[in-house]
């Protein structure tokens, strides 16, 4: 004989059964029981209810959720403004090693060409390299050049390419007339020497 | 004490409000809210309306307390949880098609919620003398006590059943939801459903045994 399945003991349980059902129901009394059992669960889990919050919980509870959600809104304005500086930061930071790059290089091919030594054992082993020569042979630098091309004194200095009062010429300028002047003579004594 | 004042003086009370309403902009809007359908209403919170996303809350707190409640077992997780639900559903509530009522959509992240709690912390069920609340004026101190004591039995029971049949019978018993709505919120099928509920109820009986009515 073939058992009610769960599906038709749910739907017996619940009152939704069809009546094909009830003359097996009627004959069987493990079936019978079965449907006990799931009606008396039934009950016994209806009859367990949820403790009423005290009544000022859902004032307090409505006011928590409109905080976070209140915080959740001003993280995602806040998100939004940063993805700005997110952009722009690294564009300002690109610019200005772009602008330094370009000095230096500019500066070093304004110099005139190191001394070539006398010595012809020396010469054979030293290639001359002419600075323009050095910023062809290296692609990368033709993206710094472009790149700060366009950049004027101006917009470096709103980027914040300016010495700092902290640098090298605020310890000059606090050095006394004597100091300076010894200064004065090392460095001429330093550039006086063969090779600076 | 408001509805009493417009009980004793109708027309003083009614000219109150109506000069109120009139002189308020925010009350008449918070008005137009409430006279909002479901899909308005949703409409306005994505479009971040004042006191929009607070209706909802005020309409569907009790119910989605009182669900995390029936999985947690404890009124502070419930509450967080409960705190947890709403906070993900404005978070997804511009993602919100109308498919399902939002009572269902808010029940389905519920359920997901209270799934992801439960399978990392089993249930801390409040001790019998704290549950506070419970209407018990007619009932003598005595059946008061073995009543909390009895429903503290079902619910530690109904925390050990693994989760799927825990939020059958949750769905299916407390909040009264059909088969096939409680098949949606699990994303499950309708034979599913009755099948977790049946294995649900068996090991409900099981484990209750001759404690059940």
């Amino acid at each position: 004989m073939r058992h009610l399945t769960p599906d038709e003991l749910i739907d017996l349980a619940e009152g939704a059964a069809p009546d094909a059902v009830a003359p097996h129901l009627q004959a069987c009394e493990t079936c019978r029981r079965s449907l006990a059992d799931l009606q008396a669960a039934r009950r016994a889990a209806a009859d367990v209810e949820v403790p009423e919050p005290s009544p000022l919980f859902w004032d307090h509870f409505s006011a928590r959720v409109g905080e976070a959600v209140a915080a959740e809104r001003d993280a995602a304005a806040g998100a939004g403004s940063w993805s700005w500086a997110r952009l722009l930061t690294p564009l300002s930071a690109l610019a200005v090693a772009a602008l330094v790059l370009a000095i230096g290089l500019a500066w070093r091919s304004n110099r005139p060409p190191p001394a070539v030594p006398t010595s012809p054992a020396v010469a054979a082993n030293v290639p001359v390299t002419e600075p323009d020569t050095l910023l062809r042979d290296d692609p990368s630098l033709d993206l710094v050049a472009d790149l700060s091309r366009d950049l004027d004194y101006d917009t470096a200095h709103d980027a914040g390419f300016v010495p700092h009062g902290s640098g090298i010429d605020a310890v000059v300028l606090a050095l006394s007339d004597a100091e300076r002047v010894e200064l004065r003579r090392l460095l001429t004594q330093e550039m006086a020497r063969p090779g600076a | 004490m408001a509805e009493s004042l417009a009980w004793t003086l109708p027309r003083a009370w009614q000219a109150v409000q109506s000069s109120r309403v009139a002189a308020s902009p925010v009350t008449a809007a918070d008005q137009a809210l409430d006279s909002l359908d479901e899909a308005g209403l949703v409409a306005a919170c994505v479009d971040n309306r004042p006191g929009a996303f607070d209706l909802i809350v005020e309409r569907h707190r009790r119910a989605i307390y009182q669900l995390c409640y029936r999985f947690v077992g404890n009124h502070e997780d419930a509450s967080d949880l409960s705190q947890d639900v709403f906070l993900r559903a404005y978070r997804g509530l511009a993602r919100f098609r109308g498919g399902s009522s939002l009572a269902t959509w808010l029940y389905r992240i519920g359920v997901n919620v209270c799934l992801n709690r439960v399978s990392v912390k089993r249930p801390d069920t409040e001790p019998v003398d704290e549950r506070q609340h419970v209407d018990t004026r007619i009932e003598s101190p005595s059946e008061q006590m073995l009543k909390r004591e009895r429903a503290a039995r079902v619910r530690s029971a109904i925390a050990e059943l693994p989760p799927k049949q825990r939020a059958t019978l949750v769905l299916r018993i407390y909040h009264e939801l059909p088969h096939q709505e409680i098949a949606e919120i699990l994303e499950s099928s309708v034979g599913a459903v009755k099948a977790n509920f049946f294995h649900a109820l068996s090991s409900l009986r099981k484990r209750l045994g001759d404690e059940m009515p």
